[in-house]
């Protein structure tokens, strides 16, 4: 009898699982497909649009967006958030402009770093030592910040006119693919190694599964906490000094609405806001759309207005079928049990 | 004489406690009264009679919507969307003005304002979207709109002498009508959360949505309806922002969610829903303008005030998180 039980169990908790990952596998796929859609629609429509200058661009624009976005995936993946990303994208960006006037480049890449670095840890502190709502510690951090680079700067625009091989980083080309591509893939390889093959990453999805349970395992939640939001920190200071080297001229006011982006990239990527898990891949794919769709728009001459509208719409849109997918689930759950 | 030794010291304790209660229940309070006593002091401009008004009239605008935004956050919920909401009914009554008069435009952009809320409320509720996430989005949504509508972030004329005096007016020409609209807003939403029976649902859906779900409450419509009161609050404050200023534009709230939120927060209003105070809200909003006009005369440049909202909202969260440590200890 118990025997039956435990088996059905047993059954019932493994076809939850392959409910699970059938519905993780179908929405990369889907992001994946619907990436394959717009890409063929933009080459039909927009003439110019599949040409290797204006691909490269795309990749450009979709591997800075990703490299953010993967670190929100895993904060999303904990159960957190961090909005501050966008106003540490333009700080760091502001960091390695300037820096690069004073010292060599490789230094001012890595002050920019650590410069994102001890913000993302700052974050993480205030959230698990004072016990503060994550998303409105990094609100209040964002305006914090902002102001920071609108005094550092004085509202005036920096540019970068020593060591200009640093737009190597961006005009870069290895085997006919921009360097920021392969910035982005070393991201996702490291940050995948981290959420899968570690105990940190899976500490990070424990707490966000089920966080009473993960404290009652012995996870240091406060620890995982702060470092993910440092993770995070770091993603967004790379980003930023990707940012610096496309453009060579940085001012106070970018990024404004890069933190929408990044939550909207992982959760049109297939990663939940109710926390538990991240897809990673998913994630670079979704960077690809946006970037795709934005590019397309550009060609169209449609006013950048409406590629704001498209983007409040397409993040309202990703999170109605995010919600959709965990009805779906709890469902399976409920039928199978 | 040991007996009296430990009442005396009874008494003591008690009022070290009693006075440590004061000041943890009215720390927003004391905090105005000292930074304007302080102010008043040292600076001769800042107690002067346009400089109060001014700060009365900054207060009012952050004021409005933060009256409406107390009782969202007491249902457990958020809006970030304000700043575009309040912008395009901003770019709105410069349309409407024309076409409609002073008093017709007035009460379309509030009705604009309630519907956008109500929007707002039907996107979290019944597409289950978290409230803050779902409401950055339309955030964006709304300045597109009134970037659409301006063709950028053109600035447009409100010129309508009647429609003008509600943001420049005086009564007795002491008090600005955008500060007696505030207190107006306060009494009517003290009534709505403290005296009536939607307020007490309110308050049952924040502290725990579950339970209110269980007691047969129409929690979607509840939260809906506090969605619709920020918006048509959040337009009211548009109204007389847009007066005041004579023009508006899709940008012309920038930052207004942070500051609106901080005022609340700062308040006393706590995150987690259930219980909130518009007296604190109402100081809130007095404080900010306070200190806003502070740097402004101690001729800080104006980033510092984003430095500021963002590292008050953070502290105030930090003092709301020690007197919750205090009042159980």
């Amino acid at each position: 009898m118990s025997n039956a039980v435990a088996s059905h169990n047993v059954r019932s908790s493994l076809s939850l699982a392959n409910a699970t990952r059938l519905v993780q596998v179908a929405e990369s796929l889907g992001v994946f497909v619907l990436l394959v859609i717009v890409v063929t629609t933009a080459s039909i429509l927009a003439p110019g649009f599949f040409t290797y200058t204006n691909l490269t661009n795309t990749l450009i624009a979709a591997s800075i967006t990703a490299v953010t976005g993967l670190g929100m995936t895993f904060a999303i993946a904990m159960g957190g958030f961090d909005l501050s990303v966008g106003s540490v994208q333009v700080l760091t960006a502001i960091v390695v402009a300037s820096l690069i006037s004073i010292v060599d480049p490789p230094l001012a890449i890595l002050g920019a770093v650590l410069t994102g670095l001890a913000i993302g840890l700052l974050n993480g502190v205030l959230i698990s030592k004072l016990r503060l709502p994550a998303f409105v510690v990094t609100f209040g951090m964002m305006s914090v910040i902002r102001g920071v680079a609108l005094l550092v700067t004085q509202g005036q625009s920096v540019m970068i006119t020593k060591h200009i091989e640093f737009g190597l980083l961006n005009n870069g080309k290895i085997l006919g693919l921009p360097v920021p591509f392969f910035i982005m893939v070393i991201v996702f390889v490291i940050l995948s190694i981290l959420l899968k093959n570690t105990a940190f990453g899976r500490h990070a999805c424990a707490i966000g599964g089920n966080r009473a349970a993960a404290i009652v395992s012995g996870v240091n939640i406060d620890r995982v906490t702060i470092a993910v939001f440092g993770l995070v920190g770091v993603t967004a200071a790379i980003s930023g000094v990707m940012l610096a080297s496309q453009l060579m001229i940085v001012d106070a006011t970018l990024g404004t609405g890069f933190e929408l982006q990044a939550i909207t990239v992982s959760v049109l990527g297939g990663t939940s806001l109710s926390g538990g898990h991240g897809n990673l891949i998913g994630t670079v794919f979704a960077a690809l759309l946006l970037a795709t769709i934005a590019s397309a728009l550009n060609i169209l001459k449609v006013i950048s207005f409406y590629q704001y509208l498209a983007m409040g719409a397409l993040l309202i849109f990703a999170l109605a079928i995010d919600t959709a997918r965990r009805a779906f689930i709890a469902k399976s759950l409920l039928s199978r049990s | 004489m040991e007996s009296t030794e430990t009442a005396n010291h009874n008494i003591h304790r008690s009022r070290g406690m009693y006075l440590l209660g004061f000041l943890t229940k009215y720390y927003i309070q004391s905090l105005l009264l000292i930074s304007v006593a302080i102010l008043a002091a040292v600076n001769p401009y800042f107690r002067s009679m346009g400089n109060l008004q001014n700060i009365l009239l900054q207060a009012s605008f952050a004021g409005i919507g933060a009256a409406g935004m107390t009782l969202l956050i007491v249902s457990g919920a958020f809006d970030l969307s304000v700043a575009g909401l309040l912008g395009l009914c901003g770019v709105l009554i410069s349309a409407l003005l024309p076409l409609l008069g002073a008093f017709l435009t007035f009460f379309a952009a509030v009705s604009l304002g309630v519907l956008l809320g109500s929007l707002n409320g039907v996107v979290v509720t019944k597409l289950r979207i978290p409230a803050f996430i779902a409401t950055l989005g339309m955030m964006n949504i709304y300045l597109a709109l009134a970037f659409i509508w301006t063709g950028g972030s053109r600035v447009v004329s409100i010129s309508d002498p009647g429609f003008n005096s509600l943001g420049t007016g005086a009564l007795f020409g002491i008090l600005p009508i955008p500060f007696l609209a505030m207190i107006a807003t306060y009494l009517a939403c003290y009534g709505i959360l403290n005296r009536s029976v939607y307020g007490r649902c309110l308050r049952a859906v924040g502290s725990s949505e579950v339970a209110a779900r269980t007691a047969g409450l129409p929690v979607d419509f509840i939260r809906i309806l506090a969605f619709a009161i920020v918006g048509g609050c959040t337009a009211l404050a548009g109204v007389f922002l847009g007066a005041e200023l004579s023009s508006a534009s899709a940008i012309m709230a920038t930052g207004y969610e942070l500051t609106v939120i901080a005022v609340v927060v700062i308040g006393g209003t706590s995150l987690n829903g259930g219980e909130g105070t518009l007296f604190g809200s109402f100081t809130g909003a007095l404080f900010f303008a306070v200190i806003s006009s502070a740097l402004n005369i101690l001729n800080v440049a104006a980033y510092w005030q984003y430095v500021a909202t963002g590292a008050f909202l953070i502290s105030a969260l930090g003092v709301q998180a020690l007197r919750s440590y205090i009042v159980v200890q």
